[in-house]
């Protein structure tokens, strides 16, 4: 048994040295039983009380081209239509793109939103900012990631963190770091648990969780290291940002020690059928493990499909001839055929294990792409019009809200922007968004989105 | 963080009449699967298997057949100036039928 401050803390279940000091980097100051209690309480809704859902997010890094998926236009010239043709769906009227014939045989669950547009600037880093924190940038207050915002509001369940990002966070897409995928304000304690490996690999395994080889050398290395950094961080201590610190290496030493959490990254624990369903892909995988985490007490997790743009075969279809070459052929052979066969063994999963009526499956995107292709058949930036979905919870599939006009340029009707989207998430995870406050900037209650969720989506 | 794809898919498939059946595919990789149907050595036709487990026939026109079921290998994003992939490749991944129509 060790002690960190006044928490006794069991260490029998494979802490490494390269744990200790990661968690460590996270802040070990003073770290009191009173203190954590006062810091989960501060401001946070009571989750016993609350009937609270869980999300899963799909986020296309790169974003799809919307006329080439979820929003064709079949009668435009065929400098916009593309490639690509349509087929029907199991919903009369909504007909998607051919490579998605699994999910057209699920539409009647599916909500598309086929306005979505928003007006900054057309990079990646503009998107993925507002779809994933519903604001827009203010250097003088960096809004927090969904995950955390919903880890700020309901804590963790167990001994999982509340907000994961899988399989890592989204790096370099070229114009800045202000992606939204931080906690910002809300510090340090609500940051995603970024898991940080491919969970496609054979050699995949959460290392931080992962047992020594040598445990009475371990223990002592620990044990000395964590002493240590107890002095180290001790000389640091009242600081305004040590209960944050406190809170976040509370969360990563349960983390470490939990067995439960440990099963939770087990994929080798699911069946090969199971795991051949979602696909041997980055994806797939990915999507799976979200199975096993909310299933598991995890709250939001956040699925990135690609953490960059640049030289790899990924949804920015610039067609450019180098380092962002991505075609039809990309699209065709292995990214929707990809995101068909994992999204839609998500769907059947969660439902088959009665998790869908308490979990909403969001598919998002940062923007849409060009009506017209370029000249190398490509199509750019495009953040005027573009489709995203939800699926589960409380959520009205078998619909399309809004339209986009003739070539897919604008919205023509029902003109949706990001906020609702989130504020759409909010609202059926089961938080009542008139009453629900989140202390904002120097702890001034603030609302979580400025936005009202989007009506047809729950009609 | 590249993919990376790892194992072999597997599958099994058979006619059944002019109806071809096939498998589960083992390891799947999830990307695109097509049956492919070649006559007299020639390509005479791919057909997206991914969706359903099996296909009908309808070509009767009198040649050797020859028919595998191939699932898209990513070994790499490059392209050459014609827009195909330098590495990534479509792979067999079952048996292969044959016949003489």
């Amino acid at each position: 048994m060790l002690r960190i401050g006044d928490v006794r803390v069991p260490v029998c279940h494979g802490v490494t040295r390269r744990s200790f000091l990661e968690a460590g980097s996270a802040g070990l100051a003073g770290l009191t039983l009173p203190n954590l209690l006062s810091m989960e309480a501060a401001g946070a809704v009571d989750s016993a009380k609350a009937e609270i859902r869980n999300c899963i997010t799909i986020f296309l890094v790169g974003s799809p081209g919307h006329l080439d998926t979820w929003d064709m236009k079949p009668e435009a010239p065929a400098e916009v239509r593309g490639k690509f043709r349509p087929i029907d769906t199991n919903v009369p009227g909504i007909q998607i793109c051919e490579h998605f014939p699994l999910m057209a045989r699920m539409m009647d669950k599916v909500a598309l939103i086929r306005s979505l547009h928003h007006k900054t600037g057309a990079t990646h880093e503009n998107g993925q900012r507002w779809m994933m924190t519903g604001h827009d940038f203010n250097p003088d207050s960096v809004k927090p990631h969904c995950g955390s915002v919903i880890s700020r509001l309901f804590g963790n369940r167990g001994t999982l963190p509340a907000a994961v990002v899988l399989p890592t966070k989204i790096g370099n897409t070229g114009a800045g770091p202000f992606h939204g995928q931080t906690a910002g304000y809300l510090g340090s304690a609500h940051e995603p648990f970024f898991l940080g490996s491919d969970p496609a690999r054979s050699d995949f395994k959460v290392s931080d969780l992962s047992p020594p080889a040598g445990q009475t050398e371990f223990r002592l290395n620990a044990r000395r290291e964590l002493l240590r950094q107890v002095d180290e961080v001790q000389r640091q201590a009242e600081t305004n940002s040590a209960l944050g610190r406190d809170t976040a290496y509370s969360r990563a030493f349960s983390l470490l020690t939990s067995p439960e959490a440990k099963q939770a990254f087990e994929l080798s624990q699911e069946s090969d059928k199971m795991r051949d369903r979602y696909g041997r892909n980055t994806l797939g995988q990915s999507c799976l493990m979200a199975r096993r985490l909310v299933e598991r007490g995890c709250r939001h997790v956040t699925v990135n499909h690609f953490e960059t743009v640049f030289n790899i075969s990924c949804w920015d279809m610039h067609a450019d001839g180098g380092g962002l070459n991505n075609t039809y052929t990309d699209y065709e052979q292995l990214l929707c055929p990809q995101f068909d066969w994992a999204f839609t063994a998500l769907i059947e999963d969660l439902s088959q294990r009665g998790l869908l009526d308490n979990t909403v499956v969001c598919v998002l995107s940062e923007m849409g792409r060009t009506p017209n292709l370029n000249a190398r058949g490509g199509r750019d930036h495009h953040p005027n019009a573009w489709t995203n979905f939800m699926v589960g919870g409380p959520i009205r599939g078998g619909q399309a809200i809004g339209s986009t006009d003739k070539t897919g340029s604008r919205p023509q009707n029902n003109p949706i922007e990001p906020p609702q989207i989130l504020a759409s998430i909010y609202h059926a995870m089961g938080i009542d968004l008139e009453t629900t406050m989140m202390p904002g900037p120097g702890s001034r209650p603030i609302r979580l989105v400025e936005a009202e969720p989007i009506s047809q989506l729950f009609s | 963080m590249d993919q990376r794809f790892e194992g072999v898919p597997k599958a099994e498939i058979r006619l059944e009449g002019r109806r071809l059946v096939r498998s589960d595919v083992s390891n799947d990789w999830g990307s695109q699967l097509i049956w492919e149907i070649r006559r007299n050595g020639d390509v005479a036709a791919t057909i997206s298997a991914r969706a359903n487990d099996s296909h009908e026939l309808t070509d009767s026109t009198p040649g050797q057949y020859e028919v595998v079921l191939r699932m898209f290998q990513y070994e790499g994003y490059a392209k050459d100036a014609n827009g195909k992939y330098t590495q990534s490749k479509f792979i067999d991944v079952s048996n292969k039928l044959t016949w003489t129509a």
